[in-house]
């Protein structure tokens, strides 16, 4: 090897270049350098360490203010009022489904009526606005004769701007309608003197829960100030303990400003318990206006939905009014000193149905709708992603000539650099009136969920998140293909197999395990995407009804994600909300970090020996 | 190189002069955020004031949390602050001084080609809160009915909430948007869609006013319609300096002439 030029033993340059064996520092360069690699890579490690901690950080303190507000809610009474509050609410639903079984039942009275009063209306709208397709409607329908056409288009030539009256076609039809309404509701009588017995049934009850609630809320939001302010007290008492002088003094004053009473719960609470007897008696009473209603409510209706409707009323009321019976009995055993257990806070977070916060009444904090929203649409993403990636990559992997790999390649890896929130946008401003659009269409109403509802659901970001998630499962799943050696593929073709034998009794298998893992990494991508689910998913926080089967993926759901991304902005630092935020937070790090490992897992329990 | 250097200093004091403009930090609603303050903001600029504004728009919720946390010096809010809000204010030691900025009202919308053009209040409050689920159940044309709301940082939802539903939940079949613009969007899109908006945004396309028990809203008789309500600014003690002379200037008959251009009435 060649000398350099200019450096003689001794100098730095020698010493850098190892010329003679010396070293730098005390160390060897090139262990110096080995090191610095070391450390680079050993920063993801820390940083990682790192998040973990500050999520465990802010979200560990939840379980026990949860804990404690649930105590809270015991303590001032809001559970008390909670327990009979809670089965009235059933009462709704059946009035609900008694007057829809009304309206069916009047249906072919009013068809003729309401309709023609709707489109009179409508045509009215429609000239206001200059509408022709909305005039050219009209003149097609058939609900008028020539001459009521004629002189409703004249009255409305003939409206001036100041004229605040409705033109004399419009309110007789108007008037039309109202009339053979009530002479179909005195046809009805029975339902809709049960469906008022129903309504009046519940007012007593009402009233007195009304008063109880306000006494109770008054206690708890005592209790709330007292809880914040005696915290801030304590922090300027330490602080105080620690100053001199008169900053001492200050911080002294300070303290014993912002004292304030802890709120006597017994005391307040007697006030609930002197009404408990009347409650009870209320409900009972309800019980036999209940009873009394139900006797009259015959099934004779000749419409089948309607008939439907009623009977499924008839059915609920006996469950229904053992759940009042229920009701009344927790009422007389309830007592507000009971402690509540830890163990109710953990499972009233992890299997809670209802997410309701920024409430006038209780905050509760239950995760289920979140969760199975969150794991809907991944499934939904996923099962649309799967077999477009999977068969993508084996495409390209085994029969693509170069030229179409040199395409497909690269196009599918570029979807990955699309924004998720113009995807989002998308989804919004085009996927979902696509959808709505073609579920109207005649023939493709058997598919359940058909004619959908609502344009922002849970198949809207399913679409869009298999959309994202196709190129990293196309990716992965191309890499495993190649990583098949060509041992295999030999050995078949010299065993005399087909291209497409070798393909997919060779090859698909031995590489299933990349497969497989590629598709859980998708789904841990699809899991965690936010700005999509936020803008398309429809943000209902409720688990999606089932009884319509696999329609349920055509109704709006919240997400995990979406959640925090919508209520992070409201939530005062170190708050329930703020500790319970994180906690979701948590959550969905488990669920990533579990699906990352099963993958790895899987990947490494199939490798094959690299031939 | 010397010229690099001089290049260098100089552009560097030129951005240093330009940040002394001071900023005015305004977090809340987005019914006053999303056009009426942005436009107060602009005619105050055109006004002369040397200041520029950074406005945030994400919910009522959101201005006592940033005021709190120091992070805004004037919060816009659609409601008045809750208790535990003042007390978290307290307790950082801000003090909450509130200002009546104009009233608003909450309209109630449908969809333009729904036949229901008028509910009681007592309809207006089962169908928020789950109760009634179908439009036959209130004289329209049979279909389930949607329901759209705000979302849980919006001073909206919460005054809706009082007013409107003597403080029920909202049902759980209710789907939480996160903007005005966007309730309005989605129910002139959905034949079966409810909502509620600011007064500012009704004209949206596809969306039609439903009077409530006879009474529409009407900025002529702000106090005679049912769901009318006061929206606040809310400052940390006596506005001084450049909040006191924006606040000066939104209550001035310059700034009144651009509340009620917003689709909001100005404070008499």
């Amino acid at each position: 090897m060649p000398e350099a030029s200019s450096t003689p033993p001794g100098t730095l340059g020698s010493k850098i270049l190892r010329r003679g064996r010396r070293t730098v520092l005390g160390m060897d360069p090139q262990k110096l350098i080995k090191n610095f690699f070391g450390a680079n890579s050993s920063i993801a490690i820390i940083v990682l360490v790192l998040i973990m901690v500050f999520l465990l950080r802010e979200g560990a303190g939840f379980l026990s203010t949860y804990h404690h507000e649930l105590e809270t809610y015991r303590k001032a009474g809001l559970e008390f009022c909670d327990i009979a509050d809670t089965p009235l609410k059933q009462q709704q639903t059946m009035a609900s489904s008694l007057r829809r079984a009304l309206s069916i039942e009047m249906e072919p009275l009013v068809k003729t009526a309401r309709e023609r009063r709707d489109a009179a209306f409508l045509f009215k709208r429609a000239h206001d606005e200059k509408n022709s397709e909305g005039t050219a409607a009209f003149d097609a329908s058939t609900l008028f004769t020539s001459e009521e056409k004629n002189q409703l288009k004249a009255e409305l030539a003939a409206l001036t701007p100041e004229s605040t009256d409705l033109p004399a076609t419009l309110q007789k039809l108007a008037a039309e309608f109202a009339t053979k309404d009530r002479e179909a509701k005195t046809k009805f009588k029975t339902i809709i003197e049960a469906e008022e017995t129903f309504e009046e049934a519940a007012e007593p009850v009402a009233e007195i829960l009304d008063e109880l609630k306000t006494h109770a809320t008054e206690t708890k939001e005592a209790a709330n100030e007292f809880h914040t302010l005696e915290a801030g007290r304590q922090q300027l008492l330490a602080a105080a303990a620690s100053a001199t002088g008169s900053e001492k003094a200050d911080l002294l004053k300070e303290a014993e400003l912002s004292k304030v009473e802890e709120p006597k719960y017994a005391e307040r609470v007697e006030t609930l318990l002197e009404k408990r007897e009347d409650l009870v008696k209320a409900l009972g009473d309800y019980v036999t206006a209940v009873e009394e209603a139900a006797k009259s409510l015959q099934s004779s209706s000749t419409h089948p939905e309607a008939a439907q409707l009623i009977a499924s009323v008839e059915k609920a009321i006996p469950t229904h009014l053992a759940d009042i019976q229920k009701a009344s009995k927790d009422l007389t055993a309830w007592k507000w000193d009971e402690p509540v257990s830890f163990f109710r806070a953990v499972s009233s977070f992890a299997f809670g149905t209802g997410w309701i916060t920024n409430s006038s009444w209780q905050d509760f904090y239950g995760v289920l709708p979140l969760l199975t929203g969150s794991l809907l649409i991944s499934f939904v993403a996923l099962f649309i992603a799967t077999p477009i990636s999977v068969t993508a990559a084996i495409y390209t992997n085994q029969f693509a000539s170069e030229r179409e790999k040199e395409l497909i390649k690269p196009v599918i890896e570029f979807i990955q650099a699309i924004p998720s929130v113009v995807l989002g946008f998308i989804g919004i401003a085009v996927v979902g009136d696509l959808i709505k659009g073609f579920s109207q269409w005649e023939f493709l109403s058997w598919i359940p969920g058909f004619p959908i509802q609502e344009r922002l659901n849970i198949f809207n970001a399913g679409f869009l998140l298999a959309f994202m998630a196709v190129p990293t499962m196309f990716s992965l799943s191309e890499d495993a293909l190649n990583n098949v050696p060509r041992a295999y593929s030999e050995a078949s073709d010299a065993l005399g197999a087909t291209k497409l034998q070798t393909v997919f009794r060779v090859i698909v298998p031995a590489a299933i395990s990349g497969i497989l893992s590629a598709i859980l990494l998708g789904l841990g991508r699809v899991i965690g995407e936010t700005m999509v689910v936020l803008l398309v998913a429809g943000n209902r926080i409720a688990i999606p009804d089932f009884s319509d089967g696999l329609g349920a993926i055509f109704q709006p759901a919240h997400t995990l994600t979406g959640i925090i991304a919508q209520e992070l902005g409201e939530v005062s630092r170190g708050s329930s909300h703020w500790q319970a935020l994180f906690m979701v937070g948590i959550l969905l790090f488990v669920i990533s970090l579990s699906v990352n490992w099963c993958a790895r897992t899987i990947a490494k329990r199939f490798e094959h020996p690299k031939a | 190189m010397k010229h690099a250097i001089t290049a260098l200093i100089v552009s560097l004091l030129a951005s240093a002069s330009l940040q002394a403009q001071s900023t005015l930090r305004i977090r809340g609603s987005d019914t006053l955020g999303a056009k009426l303050i942005p436009s107060l903001a602009e005619s105050f600029k055109k006004t002369g004031g040397k200041v520029s504004f950074d406005i945030a728009a994400e919910g009522s919720s959101t201005a006592f949390t940033n005021l709190a946390s120091g992070t805004a010096e004037i919060g816009m809010s659609s409601r008045k602050v809750k208790a535990d809000e003042k007390t978290l204010c307290r307790s950082k030691g801000i003090d909450l001084n509130e200002i009546e900025l104009a009233w608003d009202m909450i309209t109630v919308v449908a969809n333009k080609n729904n036949p229901v053009a008028d509910l009681s209040k007592k309809q207006i409050m089962q169908i928020f809160a789950g109760d009634i689920t179908d439009w036959s159940e209130v004289g329209g044309t049979p279909g389930p009915i949607s329901v759209y709301t705000r979302n849980t940082s919006s001073g909206t939802y919460k005054d809706f909430m009082t007013m409107a539903m003597k403080g029920r939940e909202y049902g759980k079949n209710s789907q939480k948007m996160a903007g005005n613009e966007q309730i309005a969007s989605e129910v002139g899109s959905n034949a079966n869609g409810i909502g509620y908006i600011g007064y500012a945004y009704a004209g949206a396309k596809g969306v039609k006013i439903v009077s409530i028990g006879g009474s529409a809203p009407n900025p002529a008789a702000v106090k005679d319609y049912v769901l009318s309500r006061p929206v606040f600014l809310y400052t940390n003690g006596q506005p001084a300096g450049n909040v006191k002379a924006f606040v000066d200037f939104c209550l001035s008959p310059a700034g009144n002439a651009v509340i009620a251009k917003g689709g909001f009435v100005a404070v008499k």
